[in-house]
């Protein structure tokens, strides 16, 4: 980043950054419930949520991103650590062995019959780490100092 | 405007909850007695109909999908003459638009019809600088733009 850079106007990339922000965000959150029976997952979620924040970093700045979403992304990293951790290590507390998943079908409002597994759960994990990571990298890579 | 619409939807769960019938067919019903019912007291709102708008902005679909094939067309015919005689400039184009997403929108529209690009929003964004493929008669360009687009794009956002 050169010190002498004439400020332009990014007004048509900050107004498209801001509504395609939400479409991105979005299709991540159903790409990672589609997970189980088709292609996505949390891996895959974690990494498009990035991109929608990246893209917002692209057409503002580092500062005003932080100042929008006051995430501190080591902690977001370290709860999806903890989140499949405590996933993984539940089955050993009721006699089942490590990485022992359970699913039932519930009777949700406005869902109906959904079977509800805690491979979701884990896969939450994944995504938390992902995106905490990925968030993680391009901060400390992009700051000026 | 807003108030409008919230106002249509509020009448059409009215009528939901009247008939006790919570069906996506009773909500359309519901939605279409309720915009007669707007419709009939249109003088009690300040400002436009909301109906009207949308008509707008369905207009200015269809002339963005006309300006589209008759641009096209313009470029094929620069693209397939044996000389070259087309004359490419820069201009300035002074935008009476204030609201960023008017202005981007018609950026949108002036860059998806062939043979315009806008390459640069001005810092107070009052104007756009628009490079054209053929423009043996800037002022016509300009004209163009400011009776098509930007007359359609103040058309759906006049209050």
């Amino acid at each position: 980043m050169k010190a002498n850079k004439l400020k332009t106007n990014d007004l048509i990339l900050q107004f498209t950054a801001k509504i395609v922000f939400f479409i991105i965000f979005f299709f991540s959150i159903h790409i990672f419930f589609a997970g189980h029976y088709t292609p996505g997952g949390g891996f895959v979620g974690g990494l498009l949520t990035s991109s929608a924040i990246v893209l917002l970093v692209i057409a503002f700045d580092l500062k005003t991103v932080r100042k929008i979403l006051p995430i501190n992304y080591m902690y977001m990293t370290a709860t999806g650590l903890i989140l499949a951790l405590a996933t993984a290590a539940f089955p050993i507390f009721v006699g089942k062995p490590f990485f022992t998943h359970f699913f039932d079908y519930f009777d949700l409002p406005l869902f109906g019959k959904t079977s509800l597994h805690t491979a979701a759960l884990f896969d939450l994990g994944v995504f938390l780490v992902v995106v905490g990571v990925t968030m993680t990298i391009i901060q400390t890579i992009g700051e000026d100092e | 405007m807003a108030f409008q619409i919230l106002l249509n939807f509020s009448l059409a769960l009215l009528w939901m909850f009247l008939g006790d019938n919570f069906t996506a067919s009773g909500f359309i019903i519901g939605y279409l007695l309720g915009l007669a019912a707007v419709l009939l007291m249109r003088r009690f709102f300040n400002g436009r109909l909301y109906t009207e708008r949308v008509w707008a902005f369905i207009k200015l679909t269809f002339l963005f999908l006309k300006e589209l094939i008759l641009a096209n067309v313009a470029v094929l015919r620069v693209v397939l003459k044996p000389n070259l005689d087309m004359q490419p400039a820069f201009f300035k184009y002074d935008t009476t638009l204030t609201e960023e997403w008017e202005i981007t929108l018609l950026s949108s529209l002036i860059t998806l019809t062939p043979g315009t690009v806008v390459v640069h929003v001005s810092d107070d964004a009052k104007s756009l600088y628009i490079h054209a493929i053929d423009a043996k008669d800037v002022d016509e360009t300009i004209d163009s733009i400011r009776n098509s687009f930007e007359k359609a794009i103040l058309e759906v956002s006049r209050s």
